[in-house]
């Protein structure tokens, strides 16, 4: 049992949760503030041909070419979240995915640079990229007694699994701040938030632009843990999908989105063994959840709920934090 | 604090323990697919398909052919194979879980598929890393094999076929000038384009224009017209037969009556069902064709009908033969060894299927004389 856990199998499936996690956090942070943006599989594009472009075409390294990736999404959430301020609901969700179709057929057309919808592949692998790094200072991966794509899937999932962590340790902090209580003020209501002093426009651009700045960094890592992207891998399925992890996990609390991208993308996997039948399963599923719990399966109520059931973790919190008194 | 690190620490105790107590059982399994026994060669072979989703009619087809071809194999008693399905919904990252589970839960020998270009871009890499020999059926597009070492295909690469049919059509036509058309927002149709222009360029055809189309998109007027008033003497359009058909359709009302050449995704008995009397004059290069006078073609396309209800396309006949030629390279290597295997495969010559004769070259790319059909009267003819 738990030699199966190295296969690289289960490792790449874990890879792509983690991927997931951070694209269900990019867009939970949007709706943090009550905006509803579609333009996340725009952002994880726009990420990931960054990246993908700078490390082929001038041999940047690869934490470079993410950091540089992430950084233009963000900057592309900025110039967006301004002009936006003014949409809600319904009408910014029709602009935030029109702009992600933009974005897409740029890449479509912009052939000399992306080759079109033909995609660009050869991308550097993180994990292989590592690896080869590592060798070069005399290190084998048999010194851990591992082959060499145990280590590869390995290193890949560790390094996600880190950047997940720190990512949702950041905004579970930043949710209890003053930024995290100004974004639940302007989600209940705009008007008695601008009354009581907030600055609407900075926070709800904050928010646009951390949700893209996310997003894009997903796209980075998606570019190099895939090795090919292709302008069809940031089409309007994707956006949907990555909402859906918010609708169906729930997006009151930032476990919503995390448990919603866990699920959905283990699910697929699960089901493989009655192959044909899983995507209507899947498709199932997502129904009887919306028709039971609109709200998404995880909320404040039900997170209260998981806390009473686990007195003890209480008591030593308690305890603990009175030793360190 | 102190809790959280407390927890901290518990993680990466627990998920060290797990690094460590997992490298001993993974390096025995690795050896165990080796195993023949009792003169047959037994082997495992993965099979990456596109069973759930918009193009679920293609993988069904490849499932189709490979159990087919399966049975008659494993009834010969020489090779014993055991296919193991799974589905990639044509995503590249299903495609790439569903090669790790079989290269590494399944321990397959080789792996069949996947279905499209796109995912074999990024299964490829890794099987070819793992040492999996890797055959795509249906991969038409170009720089597939040239991935490594590790990777074949057994389906006519566009850029055989599409110069194949451009070469008969102007031989016939005495074409000089044509007009390209293709869907610019897909893999399949784009490159395809790419190997249209230049094979147009390499036989001196005169290129009038170049118009592009968009996926699902239903009025082609304006391209048509421009294309209409530069009177080309052939259309060379690289689509796929839903919009293809639609195409063809507007063209013959508006009175556009050359002949259209297309590549492999305009191939598909589809075009005549959805454009009528307007598909006459379509010229595709195809591996396969089921009218063929060759007892072999006649048996498949007999038993696929009766075991399945339709007549088999190309897919199911790409299929069957990369299984043929599977078994072949598994009784010539004598093991079911990953190594063993991929030698066998790139000697492979002259392998006589319903495709006709077929050899790898040195890079695993096809080595085969596609057949040339046009539609005439509402049915695909050989073009002569």
């Amino acid at each position: 049992m738990l030699a199966e856990l190295i296969n690289p199998y289960y490792l790449q499936v874990a890879s792509f949760i983690l991927i997931n996690i951070i694209l269900g956090v990019s867009i939970y942070i949007t709706l943090s503030t009550g905006q509803l943006s579609l333009a996340n599989a725009g952002f994880m594009g726009i990420g990931a041909y960054t990246s993908a472009l700078l490390t082929l075409n001038f041999d940047l390294p690869i934490i470079v070419g993410i950091l540089a990736g992430t950084l233009l999404a963000g900057v592309f959430g900025i110039l967006i979240g301004i002009p936006t301020l003014r949409l809600q609901g319904v009408y910014l969700a029709i602009v935030t995915l029109g702009f992600g179709e933009v974005i897409r057929v740029i890449f479509v057309n912009w052939e000399s640079m992306t080759k079109g919808a033909v995609g660009l592949s050869g991308i550097p692998h993180m994990g292989r990229e590592l690896l080869n790094t590592l060798k070069d200072f005399g290190f084998d991966p048999k010194i851990l007694g591992l082959q060499n794509n145990q280590f590869v899937f390995l290193a890949i999932f560790l390094i996600l699994l880190g950047v997940t962590i720190s990512i949702i340790t950041f905004f579970r902090r930043q949710n209890r701040s003053r930024v995290g209580r100004a974004f639940a003020a302007i989600k209940l209501d705009e008007k008695a938030a601008e009354s009581m002093g907030i600055n609407i426009t900075y926070y709800k651009v904050l928010a646009f632009a951390q949700g893209a700045l996310v997003a894009g960094f997903a796209g980075a890592l998606f570019a190099h843990v895939l090795a090919y992207i292709s302008p069809a891998d940031f089409a309007y399925h994707r956006a949907v999908e990555i909402l859906i992890f918010a609708v169906f996990g729930g997006s009151e609390v930032i476990w919503g989105p995390v448990f919603g991208a866990l699920f959905l993308t283990v699910m697929p996997e699960v089901l493989r063994f009655i192959s044909e039948y899983r995507y209507m399963i899947y498709g199932l599923i997502i129904i009887i959840m919306m028709a039971v719990r609109p709200q998404g399966l995880i909320d404040v109520n039900i997170l209260n709920w998981v806390k009473l059931k686990t007195p003890k973790r209480r008591q030593k919190h308690g305890t603990s934090s009175q030793k360190s008194i | 604090m102190r809790k959280q690190l407390k927890k901290f620490a518990q993680f990466t105790a627990l998920s060290s323990l797990l690094v460590l107590s997992a490298c001993g059982g993974n390096q025995a399994a690795g050896d165990e697919d080796g195993e023949s026994s009792g003169g047959a060669v037994k082997a495992d072979i993965g099979v990456i398909s596109y069973i759930s989703g918009p193009g679920a009619a293609y993988g069904e087809a490849i499932t189709n052919g490979l159990k087919l071809a399966q049975e008659e194999i494993n009834g010969k008693g020489e090779v014993e194979i055991n296919l193991v399905i799974e589905d990639s919904a044509g995503k590249q990252d299903q495609a790439l879980t569903a090669a790790q589970k079989l290269m590494n839960s399944e321990n397959v020998t080789a792996i069949i598929g996947p279905t499209l270009s796109t995912e074999m871009n990024v299964v490829g890499p890794e099987a070819d890393l793992n040492g999996v020999p890797i055959m795509g059926t249906s991969t038409t597009a170009e720089g597939i094999p040239q991935i490594g070492d590790y990777v074949f295909r057994n389906s006519l690469p566009e850029a055989l076929a599409i110069p194949a049919s451009i070469d008969k059509a102007i031989e016939k036509y005495d074409a000089k000038k044509v007009a390209i058309l293709y869907g610019n927002d897909d893999v399949f149709t784009k490159s395809g384009f790419d190997t249209m222009k230049k094979a147009a360029e390499e036989k001196g055809l005169e290129i009038l224009t170049i118009e592009t189309f968009q996926k699902g998109q239903s009025d082609y007027n304006a391209q048509l017209t421009k294309i209409k008033g530069l009177k080309p003497d052939l259309i060379l359009a690289s689509a796929l037969y839903n919009e293809g058909a639609v195409i063809m359709d507007q063209a013959r009302k508006m009175g556009i009556d050359v002949p259209f050449v297309g590549g492999n995704g305009f191939n598909s008995p589809e075009v005549i069902n959805i454009a009528g009397d307007a598909a006459n004059g379509l010229i595709v290069a195809t591996p396969w064709y089921g009218e063929k006078e060759d007892d072999k073609v006649k048996e498949f396309v007999s038993k696929y009908e009766k075991e399945y209800g339709k007549k088999p396309d190309q897919f199911a006949a790409q299929a069957y033969d990369a299984l043929y030629i599977m078994a072949e390279a598994l009784k010539n290597a004598g093991e079911a060894d990953r190594d063993a295997l991929r030698d066998a495969l790139a000697e492979v010559k002259g392998f006589n299927g319903i495709l006709g004769e077929f050899s790898f070259d040195e890079e695993g790319d096809v080595v085969m004389d596609p057949t040339v059909l046009v539609i005439e009267n509402g049915a695909f003819k050989e073009f002569n």
